[in-house]
């Protein structure tokens, strides 16, 4: 049994199923990667995930407990973050009370000891020199940054990355990179849904290509990269006009 | 420092021998810091601004009205049960209105002011009961010099701004700054935000009705046009926005600000001085959009990130 699993996860927006019978699992320590083209329901599933929607059917299940149905902040407590498709940050506040938050009430710890932590991870994500800074005037690749602080902040063993690394540059795309693989390394398990194929195929341990909201492939990136149903998604249907 | 040798100065205020309408005017700015301390813990923190306020103030009146004239009750218990039965209504009406956003939150409280002050109005004659004394109001017992409640209104101003402060600190200030800024993300970062909302406005409901109450004996009579007035609210926004909102301070120096240039300008200009007031708002929101004290606090805050770039 993996430390998260969705079972038969079905999400409707009116009539139109946004996520559509969807299974998937992941193991402790390991990048699942998340793709598909746009509309896919790779956002809806993540909100699923962490219960901004309830799903319309099937249950999302963490540590062999079903969690489906509670609300963001109770999923975010029992281990489940995330960083979002648009940069949240707490503008007014500094970057270091923005980490603060995810400690003070992810974990419920004490402010010496969520200050002590929120310190170390601005180390880790690079971001110690900035700690003072108003949240609100730092630049977007270190907003993406400060969004992955917080998510490591509440303590989550699973981090969910919705296009964390849209609108940054190959330079800073390595960085991040470096930087996930790192925060996998200390134990995390994440979930990288993106549309930068390289950075996809580059990370992740196993892919799941969503179209449709189905699930139409899962497996290791060359395998995912190489099935027909994949190509035909995002490249269309083969036509013979001869 | 400055805030003891104020503090201490204000309470010798009473025994230096100034007159009575000094004493009074000092009053009435106690109460008014701590009606707007009460809005600002809820809407400046948030960002959720409240517009009925004064629901909670009129309940408080009426329940302070109600017990000490009908029942007898002592007035430091009676002021207290209106803060309670305040906050009491707080929770049902905070549990659905605080999960709208923007003008629909807005419009709601509102609509819940609104309506209490029209059940106060109609019950009697809709019941057939003689209870709340309908439009004709209620008549308190005569209540002791204005020194009484200079020292009540100062008490209840210090907890208020107390509170604002400890909370600005603590733990529950991070997530209602955290819902301010981006409520999604505080969500996700494990802050229960509909809990965190709801304290914050039953908090902000208790002293309304406390003060509610304490003015309803300082003036001997109400009714509900007068408890439940729309103005009384928007005065705790406009005093908040000038002294600046979310910040601890704001609320003492919009309310005092504003209290002192109607008083001045009343004596002075007694027909044209809200056209005056009026102007001067403007001016000040033009000028310092956050406020007075938010103002002076973005200054040093750019002072102190700038070496950083």
């Amino acid at each position: 049994m993996g430390l998260l699993e969705g079972r038969n996860l079905t999400k409707y927006f009116g009539a139109l199923a946004a996520v559509n019978s969807v299974d998937f699992s992941v193991e402790k320590g390991e990048i699942l990667g998340m793709i598909g083209p746009n509309g896919a329901g790779k956002s809806t599933l993540f909100n699923v995930i962490m219960g901004v929607y309830k799903p319309d059917r099937g249950e999302v299940v963490l540590k062999g407990k079903t969690v489906s149905g509670l609300k963001p902040h109770k999923i975010c407590r029992m281990g489940i973050a995330k960083t979002s498709q648009i940069v949240q940050p707490f503008a007014q506040m500094s970057v270091l009370e923005n980490v603060l938050v995810g400690g003070l009430y992810g974990r419920n710890l004490s402010f010496t000891n969520a200050t002590r932590e929120a310190e170390e991870i601005l180390e880790l994500v690079d971001l110690g020199g900035l700690k003072e800074m108003a949240s609100g005037s730092i630049t977007v690749p270190h907003r993406r940054r400060l969004e992955l602080a917080r998510a490591i902040a509440t303590g989550a063993d699973i981090i969910l990355l919705d296009e964390n690394m849209a609108g940054l540059n190959p330079t800073e795309i390595e960085e991040v990179l470096k930087l996930l693989r790192k925060i996998r390394n200390q134990g995390k398990t994440l979930i990288v849904v993106e549309h930068i194929m390289r950075v996809v195929m580059g990370i992740s341990d196993r892919i799941i290509v969503l179209n449709y909201g189905e699930k139409i492939a899962e497996g290791t990136p060359s395998e995912v990269a190489n099935d027909e149903k994949v190509i035909q998604a995002y490249l269309g249907e083969k036509v013979c006009f001869v | 420092m400055v805030v003891i040798l104020i503090t201490v100065g204000l309470l010798i205020v009473p025994f230096g021998g100034f007159s009575e309408y000094f004493i009074r005017l000092l009053a009435m700015i106690f109460l008014w810091i701590g009606k707007t301390g009460c809005w600002n813990i809820l809407s400046g923190f948030t960002g959720y601004i409240d517009f009925g306020a004064v629901g909670y103030y009129g309940v408080g009146s009426y329940v302070t009205a109600l017990l000490m004239s009908k029942g007898h009750a002592p007035f430091l218990l009676s002021i207290l049960v209106s803060g309670l039965v305040s906050a009491l209504i707080a929770l049902p009406v905070g549990l659905p209105t605080l999960r709208l956003r923007g003008a629909y939150f807005g419009i709601a409280t509102l609509a819940f002011a609104e309506g209490m002050k029209q059940i106060i109005l109609e019950f009697d004659k809709t019941a057939g009961v003689n209870f709340f004394e309908g439009p004709h109001g209620i008549t308190l017992p005569i209540g002791p010099k204005n020194e009484f409640f200079y020292y009540i209104g100062f008490g209840i101003m210090i907890i208020v701004i107390g509170i604002a402060y400890w909370i600005r600190r603590s733990k529950f200030g991070y997530a209602l700054r955290a819902i301010h800024e981006a409520e999604h993300a505080a969500e996700l970062s494990g802050v229960d935000t509909l809990r965190t909302k709801v304290k914050a406005y039953m908090i902000s409901a208790f002293f309304l009705g406390l003060i509610g109450g304490v003015e309803a004996y300082w003036l001997t009579y109400i009714t509900p046009h007068m408890v439940f007035d729309l103005l009384i609210t928007i005065q705790m926004v406009v005093m908040s926005l000038l002294g600046g909102i979310g910040t601890v301070f704001g609320p003492v120096v919009g309310a005092s600000f504003l209290t002192i240039v109607y008083e001045l300008l009343h004596r002075d200009f007694p027909y044209t001085y809200t056209i005056i007031v009026g102007f001067i708002i403007v001016v000040v929101v033009l000028l310092m959009p956050k406020g007075i004290m938010g103002t002076l606090q973005t200054k040093r805050v750019i002072q102190k990130t700038r070496p950083v770039q």
